[in-house]
């Protein structure tokens, strides 16, 4: 059974394509982070899998059930916003009992569930409380005890951690992930926060423009970027275009900017023009191994503590490169790189065809 | 500043545009007319203190017309909070027609409340509008008496009708204030939208429904020139018989009772709206 499926779903406001021919398939109890830019479309997704919006086309299902116009009350679908959105006139227990009086269970039950998901974010003190007495974090855990304890069928989050301070946010999301763990349910976070979206997923969805780039696991999804909108998004990446001037099967040769670069694959030919990254952590500082070896000027060598991030003009090209710890660095010292082939990624090509 | 009581002397004076207009303008009046009542500066006869004015307050006419302006009161802002918070969701979010809508609603808000009802007398009289539509329609054989009834359910249509703009501004304005996440979350934890209005829209908009009503009940409760020409004959309003009791029968200190009732009923009912609101609140 698969916990959520979007089947080519599209939605316009005016002229406006908030997002074009999504296709997902989520599997049941796991945990997706849709990850882009502002505008990308991964709030209109989420709002699309809430009810909120009915989409233009395609459909949705949640839990093998086609919702695509079914109202948002009855999509059995629990949902965490940025802003909390905890019902101001209720008390902490009330609202977390709100979704069960709507669903008209028993008054027993209900005391006892709301009981358990409390104690679940450890509020149990706190029931009697009004939100607007709540610290941010505590407001959190609420709104996550009201969404899961009408045990929903998906778990919906709209960036909920962006309003906490950066202490409090890395200690809510291990405390969502273990919860989702723990209750199984399928769960789609929303984050434009690339570093929350490798933590806390199982799969990460990264989106530009109202499209899908690219779906995988966070580690895959960060060494084999599939455009070059997710080698930019997700990391620091040095993009560069280049033309194969050898290839012989495995290894080809790309001249670029900075010199020829040797790199791995096995399906460009001479004379394809293809852009392709690496990772500024991957290059190699004043040790040569030999392989795609250039000289350069350090531009600019900023220490950030635990590394030192350098910019080197490598022929009037400026490379990033990041080395942990710092060195003696300095503006105007000229210095050796090397690029590993097996660091580079070829991201966009054309074969001529 | 050598002189520190000197100071504070000029200090005083710079109050006095302030609180000299709240002193002169407001607490005089008001205690004038108290001292009215008691036969203290009278201004028709020779001044002295006596409780007899104050007899008039078991009068069945003072009784009578002190009720019936209760009720007007209740009924008026009753009536325009039911008319004007639907008015208010409906227009919450805007699109053209509904800018439009709104406009329209807010003509009454600029016609003063003796042409408003000059407007509907000439609807709902025993000859106008409404009454020859019935008979065409063969709804009545006859026409229906709307006008002057005795239970004033002319003047509190007139009310509604002049008033609905204002209460819509105040009613407008709380519901403005509650948040779109707020309706969404209640949306996505299984509430329809009749749930979502009674356990959503309703008690956070309750603090300016009820400052809606309070200022609504003061609006209709102290109002002559729409029960002066829509209303009974008897009972008159209590404004109308304050009118008729210092003009028509010359008894200025009686009036001056009136007007107290008139001023201590105001305040009981705002003390009685105010708890209300706490308890409301509360919940």
């Amino acid at each position: 059974m698969s916990g959520l499926r979007l089947v080519n779903v599209s939605k316009s406001f005016g002229d406006y394509k908030a997002i074009d021919g999504i296709d997902l398939e989520v599997q049941d109890g796991e945990f997706i982070t849709l990850l882009g830019p502002s505008g990308c479309g991964k709030t209109t997704t989420l709002r699309t899998i809430a009810g909120f919006y009915t989409p233009d086309s395609g459909e949705v299902y949640i839990k093998d059930r086609l919702v695509t116009t079914v109202p948002p009350n009855r999509r059995n679908a629990g949902m965490c916003f940025q802003s909390y959105a905890l019902f101001p006139h209720m008390t902490v227990f009330d609202n977390v009992r709100f979704g069960l009086r709507m669903r008209r269970t028993p008054p027993k039950e209900q005391q006892r569930r709301v009981e358990e998901a409390l104690a679940m974010v450890e509020l149990e003190q706190l029931a009697g409380r009004k939100p607007s007495e709540l610290s941010g974090g505590q407001q959190q855990r609420v709104a996550l005890a009201r969404a899961v304890v009408i045990e929903p069928d998906v778990l919906l989050f709209d960036e909920p951690l962006s309003n906490l301070d950066a202490k409090l946010r890395e200690s809510v999301r291990v405390e969502i992930r273990s919860l989702q763990r723990r209750l199984g349910i399928t769960s789609i976070y929303v984050t434009h926060d690339q570093a929350e979206a490798l933590v806390i997923s199982d799969r990460v969805v990264v989106m530009s423009r109202g499209k899908i780039e690219q779906i995988g696991d966070p580690f895959w999804v960060y060494d084999h970027p599939a455009t070059s909108f997710v080698a930019g998004f997700i990391g620091l990446a040095n993009i560069r275009r280049g033309t194969v001037t050898a290839a012989d099967g495995t290894v080809v040769t790309v001249k670029s900017d900075f010199g020829d670069m040797t790199m791995h694959d096995e399906d460009l030919s001479i004379g394809s023009e293809v852009i392709f990254c690496f990772r500024p952590e991957d290059v190699i500082v004043s040790g040569s191994t030999g392989q795609n070896s250039v000289r350069g000027i350090i531009d600019q060598a900023i220490f950030m503590g635990n590394l030192t991030d350098l910019f080197v003009d490598v022929g009037g090209s400026l490379v990033r490169a990041q080395m942990r710890k710092g060195g003696n660095f300095k503006k105007g010292d000229p210095i050796e790189l090397s690029i590993p082939a097996d660091a580079f990624r070829i991201l966009e090509r054309d074969n001529g065809t | 500043m050598k002189n520190p009581s000197r100071a504070k002397l000029v200090d005083y004076l710079l109050l006095v545009p302030g609180i000299g207009y709240i002193f002169v303008f407001i607490t005089s009046t008001v205690a004038v007319t108290v001292l009215q009542s008691f036969g203290l500066f009278s201004v028709t006869g020779e001044s002295h203190f006596t409780i007899e004015n104050w007899k008039i307050i078991a009068s069945k006419g003072v009784i009578d017309s002190l009720v019936f302006s209760l009720m007007l009161g209740v009924g008026s802002s009753v009536g325009t909070v039911l008319a004007a918070f639907p008015l208010a969701l409906l227009l919450r979010k805007t699109s053209s027609w509904k800018r439009s809508l709104g406009s329209i609603i807010k003509i009454p808000l600029f016609i003063p409340a003796l042409v408003a009802t000059f407007l509907i007398v000439n609807l709902i009289s025993y000859d106008g509008l409404v009454n020859e539509a019935l008979l065409f329609l063969h709804i009545v054989n006859k026409p229906v008496r709307m006008l002057n009834d005795r239970w004033g359910i002319g003047v509190i249509v007139i009310q509604i009708w002049k008033n609905l703009p204002f209460v819509l501004l105040i009613i407008s304005a709380s519901i403005a204030g509650i948040r779109d996440d707020t309706i969404d979350a209640a949306r996505n934890l299984g509430a329809g939208r009749l749930a979502v209005v009674w356990h959503i829209f309703i008690p956070l908009a309750m603090p300016g429904v009820l400052v809606a009503m309070i200022l609504m009940f003061i609006r209709a409760f102290g109002d002559y020139p729409i029960t002066s020409l829509e209303g009974p004959v008897y009972p008159s309003s209590i404004a109308v018989r304050m009118y008729t009791t210092a003009t028509l029968y010359q008894q200025w200190d009686q009036a001056a009772v009136i007007g107290v009732i008139i001023i201590v009923t105001t305040l009981f009912v705002v003390a009685g709206y105010s708890k209300l609101a706490g308890i409301v609140t509360r919940e």
